[in-house]
């Protein structure tokens, strides 16, 4: 449960910032840092199934 | 203050840039811009805070390691750079610095060194952020 909440929180950061710094205006900002959250968040938990199976 | 108001070769972008780096989110309160101030400059505090409380570890160069294994010592070095003042700070009273086994050991010891990491890294794009709004690149 912790790595998920730390996941969650470096997507959140990073989408935040992402989301600012890329678009122009507020509507599209906060669309894209979904966009961002939603795929960080996506592709680590695709990641962390993948690894899953791998032997150590 | 204006974004556009700066004329063309001004310093003041620079100087906005420069604030940003050295302390997380000041070249958007420089510009006025408070949201922005505290999303990016927020995000940079919280992670890199988050990461010390992790028990991350900051990168540096001290010409200790052998061989090649001081210049994998330089990208990090690099990116823990971008957290500006807080580095500083850190390195000042020893926070974070040494390598400790017994922080190493943690488990979160390799998160709080990735939150430490893109701390830097983000604050290095909200810099570059701040100089463009500066510079009348963007709105």
């Amino acid at each position: 449960m912790r790595h998920f909440l730390v996941m969650t929180a470096f997507a959140f950061i990073a989408a935040a910032v992402f989301g600012t710094v890329a678009r122009d205006s507020t509507a599209d900002r906060f669309r894209y840092g979904l966009k961002i959250f939603g795929e960080f968040m996506l592709i680590g938990l695709a990641l962390s199934w993948l690894l899953y199976f791998l032997p150590i | 203050m204006s974004q556009s108001e700066y004329p063309a070769g001004s310093i003041q972008p620079w100087i906005m840039g420069t604030a940003g780096l050295v302390f997380p989110g000041a070249g958007h309160l420089l510009l006025g811009n408070w949201v922005r101030a505290l999303v990016l400059g927020g995000a940079v505090w919280v992670c890199f805070i988050a990461g010390l409380a992790m028990g991350g570890h900051l990168f540096s160069i001290t010409g200790s390691e052998q061989g090649l294994a001081n210049l994998l010592q330089v990208p990090p070095t690099i990116a823990n750079l971008g957290s500006g003042l807080l580095y500083f700070v850190c390195w000042l009273l020893g926070v974070g610095l040494a390598d400790d086994p017994v922080h190493a050991a943690r488990a979160t010891y390799e998160y709080g060194n990735t939150f430490l990491l893109i701390a830097g890294l983000l604050n290095y794009l909200a810099m570059l952020d701040a100089f463009d709004i500066a510079a009348g690149r963007k709105p």
